[in-house]
C-alpha cells in the first residue's frame, strides 16, 4: 500500500515522513525545501503487518503548479495513483490549505488530514474543532506533532489510512463541470472553493488573537529585513559561520583527529617493514596517507554542517532571500537564488536541484550554473589546507574565498543576462515568511551526522580508489618498472599531467603535481587534497603551525615550492573551476538544454582560469615588481576566451533579437 | 491604490490583481490573495512589502506590490 504525502509548502511533510519511514532527509524552515519525489518504507513499529511506502512530495499551493518541482506534486497524485493520501495540513493556517486540501478530496483517493504543528497552533490559541471539521470534510482529521518525541497523533494517522484503503470517500465539494481553458469560468469555480473554506474555517476554527495583529516574528523582521542592516547581519552570520568551521572550533578538534591518523599511518607502516615496498607505498601512502588527509578535514566540515543546518531550521532563510532580492534582480537572478547558494556551501548536488524553487526558466538555469561558484563542503579541505600552509591559518583565506564567490555569481549574473537578454516578463518575487522557531540542536547534529556519514563514505571509495590510482601511476613509469627516487619526472602520471601543466604556468602553478590534483579534483574535490597529499608525501596539512614552530620553515610550503601569490592562485583555480562530476550531472537534469550546459561549464572553465591568472600576475607585480612568467601566454589565452564569449553572445542575441520580434508581432496580432 | 501604498498595520480589501501574467494571478489566488478578500500590510519599504494574507506571511517585491490594487474596506 503506498501512501503520498501532500499539504502546501512548510506544513512538515518531509519531517513527518522522516518519523514514518526513519530516514534522515533534508527538512528545513521554509517554503520549497523538498524539491523532489522520495520513497521508503515505514518503520514496523508504524504499521502492524502490512508492508507501507511513504512517498514524500514537494510542497504545493494547489493542484495547478506554479513552479517545476509544485508540478511533481500534482503530477505524482494525478497520474500515479497513491492508495492513500495523507494530507498534510499546518494548523496556523487552515484557511490557506483546506484549498488545496479540497482538490486533493477530489481525486477520488481517500484522503487522511494530518493536523500538523497544532503544538504551534495550541500556542498561539487556535482551536480547531476537529471533529466537525472531519464530519465537513468527509475524511478522518487527526491532530498530529512530528518534531518531538510523543509523535502525537501519528499513530492514529497511519491506522486511519489503512482503514481507508479501499474505500470510498465522497467529496465535499466538487467542481461544477466547466469549461477548464475559459478563464473567467475557472476564476468563477475557485471562489466558490475559496467560499466553501471559508464557511468550514469559521465553523470549525477560533483564534485568541488575528494573525493580521503584529507578532514576535514581524518585529524580528523588521530589523532583518531592514535593507541596509540585514545585509549587514547576513554578512556577519555567513562570516560567523566560516570562522567558527573553519578557522575556530573546526581546527580545534582536527588537530586531534589528525595526530590519531598520523599515528595510524605510522603504525600501519611499521607493521609493513618486511612487506614488499609496492604494497607499502600503496597502503601507507596512497590509502593511509591520502584518504587520511581528506579524512582529517571532516571536523571543519561537520562544524559547518552543523551551522548551516541551524540557520536552516530557524526560518532566516526566507528573510535571506528577501533581502537579496533587490541585488540579485539588478543582474538578473531573483532573491531565491541565494538559497541554492546557501545550501552550495554545503554540497553543489542539492543546490543545483533546489533551483527547481524558481519560477522563471532563464533565472532558474542561470542560478544553477552559477550556485557552484560558491565553495562547497568538499572544497573546504583544499581552503583550510592552502590557508594553513602559505597563509598560517589565517582566518581571512576562506572568508575571502566566500565572498570572491558571491561577487564572481553576481559578475557572472551579470555576464548571463547580458548574453540572454531579459525582456520578456517581469520578474515576480513572493515568498513566504514562515514564523521563526527557535532551532533543534539534536535535528542540527542529526543533519551533521548525515553529512558526516557520506563525507567518510566519500573518502573511503572515490577518493581512495584516485588515491591508490594516483599512487600507482606516479610510482611507476610506463615500462611498468618503479620509479627511480630521482627520476620523479618519469612516471605516468607526470607524462599524462604535463601537458597540461604548461597550460598553468602563466597561472603560477606549472609543475605537473598540481596539474594532476586539478584534474583528479573533478571526479571529487577533495582529490585536489588527496592527490596532492600522495604527490608530495605530506600527511598532516593542518598542524602547520607546529611545524614552523620546530623547523623554523613551514615544510609544506616547501615542499611544494609555491609562493604565497601562486598558491592563492591555484586555491582559486581549483575554487572557481567546474564543479565535480557530480555537480555537473545535476546541472544537465535541471538545465535540460545542453547549450546552457556547455556554456556553464565554459563559463566556469574560463572563470576558474582568468581569476587565477589574475591573481597570479597581479600578485606578483605588486610583491615583485615584475609581472609573473608566462604573462604574455596567459594574456593571449584570456583575450581568446573573451573573444569567445563575445562571438556566442552575438551568436544568442541574433537567435533571441529573432524570437523577441516574433513575440512582439504575435502580441501585435492578439 | 497600489498595495505598496498601503499603511502598515492597515487592512485593505484586494481590488484587483494588474497583470498579464496569468500564472502569478492564479498563484496569488490559491494563496487567498483575490479581488475582494482582505490584505493587512505588516510593513512597506522602498522595495517591497511584508503583508498577512490570510494566516500567512509573505514578502512581495516592488513590481508585485505595485500590480495589487487595494481599496478601503
Amino acid at each position: 500500500m503506498r501512501i503520498a504525502f501532500a499539504g502546501n509548502p512548510n506544513s512538515g511533510k518531509t519531517t513527518m515522513y522522516n518519523v514514518f519511514t526513519g530516514q534522515n532527509e533534508k527538512t528545513g524552515n521554509w517554503a520549497g525545501v523538498t524539491v523532489g519525489k522520495r520513497e521508503a518504507p515505514f518503520r514496523a513499529e508504524f504499521c502492524d503487518s502490512e508492508a507501507l511506502t511513504a512517498t514524500d512530495l514537494p510542497g504545493a499551493y494547489s493542484m495547478s503548479p506554479f513552479t517545476p518541482e509544485e508540478g511533481i506534486t500534482s503530477q505524482h497524485v494525478r497520474e500515479e495513483n497513491p492508495d492513500v493520501i495523507i494530507n498534510v495540513v499546518d494548523s496556523t493556517n487552515l484557511s490557506r490549505s483546506l484549498f488545496f486540501t479540497t482538490q486533493l478530496l477530489e481525486l477520488g483517493i481517500p484522503v487522511v488530514v494530518a493536523l500538523n504543528k497544532i503544538d504551534m497552533a495550541e500556542k498561539e490559541g487556535i482551536a480547531i474543532d476537529y471533529r466537525l471539521l472531519s464530519q465537513k470534510l468527509g475524511c478522518p482529521v487527526i491532530a498530529t506533532v512530528s518534531t518531538d518525541s510523543s509523535n502525537r497523533g501519528l499513530y492514529d494517522t497511519v491506522k486511519a489510512a489503512c482503514e481507508c484503503f479501499g474505500k470510498g470517500q465522497t467529496a465535499p465539494f466538487v467542481q461544477d463541470d466547466i469549461n477548464l481553458l475559459d478563464k473567467n469560468e475557472v476564476d468563477a469555480a475557485d471562489r466558490k472553493r475559496y467560499s466553501f473554506v471559508n464557511g468550514i474555517v469559521a465553523e470549525t476554527e477560533k483564534r485568541e488573537k488575528e494573525s493580521s495583529e503584529t507578532s514576535r516574528s514581524d518585529k524580528i523582521d523588521a530589523v532583518l529585513t531592514n535593507r541596509a542592516l540585514g545585509l549587514v547581519i547576513f554578512a556577519l552570520v555567513m562570516w560567523a559561520v566560516f570562522a567558527v568551521s573553519q578557522t575556530y572550533v573546526g581546527p580545534f578538534i582536527a588537530d586531534y583527529l589528525v595526530g590519531w591518523i598520523e599515528t595510524f599511518q605510522e603504525w600501519v607502516a611499521e607493521k609493513l617493514a618486511s612487506s614488499p615496498a609496492v604494497l607499502t607505498s600503496l597502503l601507507a601512502d596512497g590509502i593511509v596517507g591520502g584518504v587520511g588527509a581528506v579524512i582529517g578535514f571532516l571536523p571543519l566540515v561537520m562544524v559547518m554542517f552543523f551551522l548551516i543546518a541551524l540557520l536552516e531550521d530557524c526560518g532566516y532563510m526566507a528573510r535571506v532571500s528577501v533581502i537579496m532580492d533587490p541585488i540579485f534582480k539588478r543582474v538578473g537572478l531573483s532573491g531565491k537564488s541565494i538559497i541554492p547558494v546557501i545550501i552550495g556551501t554545503g554540497c553543489g548536488v542539492p543546490a543545483i536541484m533546489a533551483c527547481r524553487t524558481i519560477r522563471d526558466e532563464r533565472e532558474r538555469r542561470a542560478t544553477a550554473m552559477l550556485a557552484t561558484f560558491i565553495p562547497c563542503g568538499a572544497k573546504i579541505p583544499v581552503i583550510a589546507l592552502f590557508a594553513g600552509a602559505f597563509f598560517a591559518g589565517a582566518g581571512w583565506v576562506s572568508t575571502l574565498m566566500y565572498f570572491t564567490g558571491i561577487v564572481l555569481i553576481l559578475l557572472g549574473g551579470l555576464l548571463v543576462n547580458a548574453v540572454t537578454g531579459h525582456r520578456f516578463r517581469k520578474s515576480f518575487f513572493i515568498m513566504e515568511l514562515p514564523e521563526y522557531k527557535v532551532p533543534s540542536l539534536k535535528k542540527a547534529f542529526f543533519s551533521m551526522l548525515e553529512r558526516a556519514k557520506a563525507y567518510i563514505v566519500k573518502a573511503a571509495t572515490i577518493i581512495l580508489v584516485c588515491n591508490c590510482v594516483v599512487q600507482l601511476m606516479q610510482g611507476y613509469t610506463w615500462q611498468f618498472k618503479p620509479v627511480s627516487d630521482n627520476m620523479a619526472d618519469s612516471s605516468i602520471l607526470a607524462s599524462i599531467a604535463s601537458p597540461f601543466a604548461v597550460l598553468f604556468i602563466p597561472l603560477g602553478f606549472g609543475a605537473w603535481q598540481f596539474a594532476a590534483a586539478a584534474i583528479t579534483g573533478f571526479i571529487a574535490k577533495e582529490n585536489v587534497v588527496g592527490t596532492l597529499a600522495v604527490v608530495f608525501a605530506i600527511t598532516n596539512f593542518i598542524d602547520t603551525e607546529e611545524l614552523v614552530l620546530m623547523g623554523g620553515a613551514n615544510e609544506v610550503a616547501l615542499a611544494m615550492g609555491l609562493t604565497s601569490v601562486s598558491a592563492l592562485a591555484y586555491l582559486m583555480f581549483n575554487l572557481f573551476t567546474p564543479p565535480c562530476f557530480a555537480a555537473i550531472g545535476a546541472m544537465n537534469s535541471e538545465m535540460q538544454s545542453k547549450g546552457w550546459l556547455w556554456s556553464a561549464i565554459g563559463l566556469q572553465l574560463c572563470t576558474g582560469y582568468t581569476v587565477a591568472f589574475l591573481v597570479y600576475q597581479i600578485g606578483t607585480l605588486i610583491t615583485e615588481g615584475h609581472p609573473g612568467t608566462g604573462f604574455a601566454g596567459g594574456l593571449a589565452a584570456v583575450i581568446v576566451m573573451i573573444a569567445a564569449a563575445v562571438l556566442i553572445a552575438k551568436k544568442i542575441r541574433k537567435n533571441f533579437n529573432m524570437k523577441y520580434e516574433l513575440h512582439e508581432k504575435a502580441g501585435e496580432m492578439v | 491604490m497600489k498595495l505598496k501604498d498601503g499603511k502598515p498595520g492597515t487592512t485593505y480589501e484586494v481590488r484587483e490583481i494588474c497583470t498579464d501574467d496569468s500564472e502569478m494571478e492564479k498563484f496569488l489566488f490559491s494563496l487567498g490573495c483575490y479581488s475582494g478578500e482582505p490584505v493587512t500590510v505588516i510593513s512597506n519599504k522602498k522595495n517591497g512589502c511584508i503583508v498577512c494574507i490570510r494566516d500567512g506571511r509573505y514578502s512581495l517585491d516592488k513590481q508585485l506590490s505595485e500590480a495589487v490594487i487595494i481599496c478601503n474596506q
